[in-house]
């Protein structure tokens, strides 16, 4: 029902900025959608263009089975939450909830008794009437999303919903969003520059770079096979180590060592090809010992993470790589150590265009997950 | 421990820095007087006087009456001239507040080539090239339409001039106004006009108020345009009558003129105290950020 299939959609500004770019996408019904991105990267005008706030400059565009491409806003059948929640100053928190219902032309009494209940379900029940101005910023963002919700729309629109909340609320807010999502089971689009956000909630993420998308996944595909240089930079609490390297004899040469290639490169490079070895530092083992399998350095730095230590390591030819290792493994500073590379986890990368070397997914490797819990 | 011998002259500068100090607070307090003295003299004459059995030009403890007020009641043109006074003033401040919420919303929210030359070109015509320039134009242009001597005539005139500074007031104030107000309704299905109805004309209250308030207080204030387009006596406001207010023998009548101006002055100051106490003349309208 409130499936979204959108094709070949452009949309250019009057000032000659391409937001979004010949952009093919479907979203399933009832799908938490994340669109991830950079700011400037087209995520909201795709967001506002499917709420029909902007009109797209070519391309077509369906909610629910049904051609929205050309219509308003109002008959799209959608709900959007506003970064800064856009509640009403100047009408009470019950008011707000039913302002939509008030516009479907719901009779009075039935739209307060069902923004009352809609409010209580989001435990806004003591603040019913109260104005925006006398609530705090969870409280806001709660009301806005009972606006949304006793709308009972085919799609919800978030955009940065959680931006505006202290970091400890936005936690705190963001599991309550998924489980709200989970009971209303609505199709949403949500639109966040956080990475963290996106991999939390999302049933599916699309990174936009420049008003296209650069990979669609799920957050588990996103995370562990970025699907190029920009989304593997992107994605990630710890930046992904992107180690310049050159194929030698069926190997790695990186930093002065050998690192063994991928199985997933495998016959998709040649010698003397110019890569990037991808490696997070959370698939990245440290060997204590200057001899054997991995990138060979001292340690410079360590980083207390809370249940683990970040280790950078600088190698040879000026390159440094991280590694996290559990609390109480980490080595001192100063120590010769090897940084090795999960191998069914290392990507590698061209150098020449950035994209994923071996097309294929990886095979999920039981071993190499239970050798490394992921994140 | 020894005390690094510090020179006593860093003690004696400190003194004279103090003494500097109360020096120029002293002077500043004495300037602050006169130049507060000066203000409050006239105010206190026009606190005085209107019950002064003899009120002269100065200020001066009055014999007390309420005749100066009797007087004012028995004037053929003194209380009427207050109605009229109203009359102009609601009218251009209807005329005035409508247009100019229209006109500024508009011009805020659609994007139109050259709009803020527009709005600083019509800025700069209606406040400073008109006033007395425009008056023989603006005279012959309401003698051909017919108006003289009708208020519609006064007030088309006078909201003709008050309309650009208050489109250009009411246009800052707009573009305050997050358009996410207006977005969410509109994806909540609301027309253009539930939009203005619902949402944008309660956000934009305190603008409306403010503009609504000074719009009347130009026109209370107002002597030259009424004073030229206004033959009837029994027609012109009281800015106007004002100046009529002489004895047999070609003075001043200051009894008359004392209580009157104080008539004069309450309701503006009435409405000055009812919006900075709703307002505060805060350019937001409960709008946290």
């Amino acid at each position: 029902m409130g499936n979204v299939r959108i094709r070949s959609l452009t949309k250019v500004f009057p000032n000659g900025v391409r937001a979004i770019d010949e952009l093919d996408l479907d979203i399933a019904d009832g799908e938490f959608f994340a669109l991830l991105g950079p700011s400037g990267c087209g995520k909201t005008t795709l967001l506002r263009t499917l709420a029909g706030l902007e009109a797209p400059t070519s391309g077509t565009l369906e909610i629910g089975g049904r051609d929205v491409t050309r219509l308003p806003p109002g008959p799209r059948d959608v709900a959007m939450v506003f970064q800064d929640y856009a509640l009403y100053p100047h009408m009470t928190v019950v008011d707000n909830i039913a302002y939509p219902l008030k516009i479907k032309k719901v009779a009075k009494g039935e739209r307060r008794s069902k923004a009352g209940e809609v409010g209580t379900n989001l435990g806004l029940e003591s603040m019913l009437t109260r104005r925006p101005a006398q609530l705090s910023g969870g409280q806001q963002q709660r009301v806005a999303l009972a606006r949304a919700i006793a709308y009972r729309p085919q799609l919800f629109l978030l955009d940065e919903p959680l931006s505006n909340l202290d970091a400890r609320l936005r936690l705190e807010a963001r599991t309550f969003l998924k489980r709200l999502q989970n009971e209303v089971q609505t199709t949403t689009v949500y639109v966040t520059h956080d990475q963290a956000e996106a991999l939390a909630l999302a049933d599916r993420i699309a990174v936009m770079e420049g008003g296209r998308i650069r990979q669609l996944g799920t957050p588990g595909e996103v995370f562990k096979r970025p699907a190029n240089l920009f989304v593997a930079g992107f994605i990630g609490s710890l930046q992904m180590n992107l180690l310049p390297a050159t194929v030698t004899g069926g190997a790695l040469r990186v930093g002065g060592s050998a690192v063994p290639l991928p199985p997933t490169a495998a016959g998709h490079v040649r010698d003397g090809d110019e890569v990037i070895l991808g490696a997070r530092p959370e698939f990245a083992v440290v060997e204590r010992g200057p001899d054997g399998d991995g990138i060979a350095g001292t340690v410079a730095i360590l980083e207390n993470l809370g249940t683990e230590f970040l280790v950078t390591v600088e190698a040879e030819d000026g390159v440094t790589v991280q590694a996290t290792v559990g609390e109480g493994e980490e080595p001192a500073e100063g120590e010769e150590v090897r940084v090795r590379p999960i191998e069914h986890r290392a990507l590698v990368y061209r150098a020449s265009d950035g994209e994923l070397v071996g097309s294929e997914r990886t095979v999920e490797d039981d071993a190499a997950v239970a050798e490394r819990a992921p994140v | 421990m020894t005390a690094p011998a510090l020179p006593r002259s860093s003690t004696d500068g400190e003194g004279m820095f103090l003494v500097r100090a109360v020096l120029a607070r002293i002077g500043f307090y004495v300037f602050a007087v006169v130049v507060g003295a000066f203000f409050a003299l006239p105010l206190a004459w026009l606190v005085l006087a209107p019950f002064d059995k003899n009120p002269t030009l100065s200020v001066q403890v009055p014999s007390p009456t309420l005749g100066n007020f009797r007087d004012v009641f028995r004037d053929p043109y003194a209380w009427p001239s207050l109605r009229n006074s109203i009359v102009l003033a609601l009218g251009t401040m209807a005329i005035v507040v409508l247009l100019a919420a229209f006109a500024s919303y508009a011009l805020s929210r659609v994007r139109i080539p050259g709009r803020n030359v527009l709005l600083y070109v019509l800025l700069l015509f209606s406040s400073i090239v008109t006033g007395s320039a425009a008056m023989v134009p603006l005279f012959l242009l309401v003698f051909d339409l017919g108006l003289i001597n009708s208020y519609v005539g006064v007030v088309l005139v006078l909201a003709g001039g008050l309309l650009p500074a208050a489109i250009f007031i009411l246009k800052d104030f707009m573009d305050g106004l997050p358009r996410s107000y207006e977005e969410s309704a509109r994806v909540f299905g609301a027309s253009s006009f539930q939009v203005l109805r619902d949402v944008v004309a309660p956000v934009a209250r305190p603008g409306f108020a403010v503009i609504a308030v000074w719009a009347i207080v130009n026109v209370w204030g107002n002597f030259l345009i009424p004073f030229i387009l206004l033959r009837d006596p029994s027609r012109q406001p009281a800015a106007v009558v004002v100046y009529n207010f002489y004895t047999e023998g070609g003075q001043a009548n200051l009894r008359l003129l004392s209580a009157f101006s104080l008539l004069y002055s309450i309701p503006v100051v009435v409405m000055y105290l009812f919006v900075n106490r709703r307002y505060g003349f805060r350019f937001h309208g409960g709008i946290k950020r």
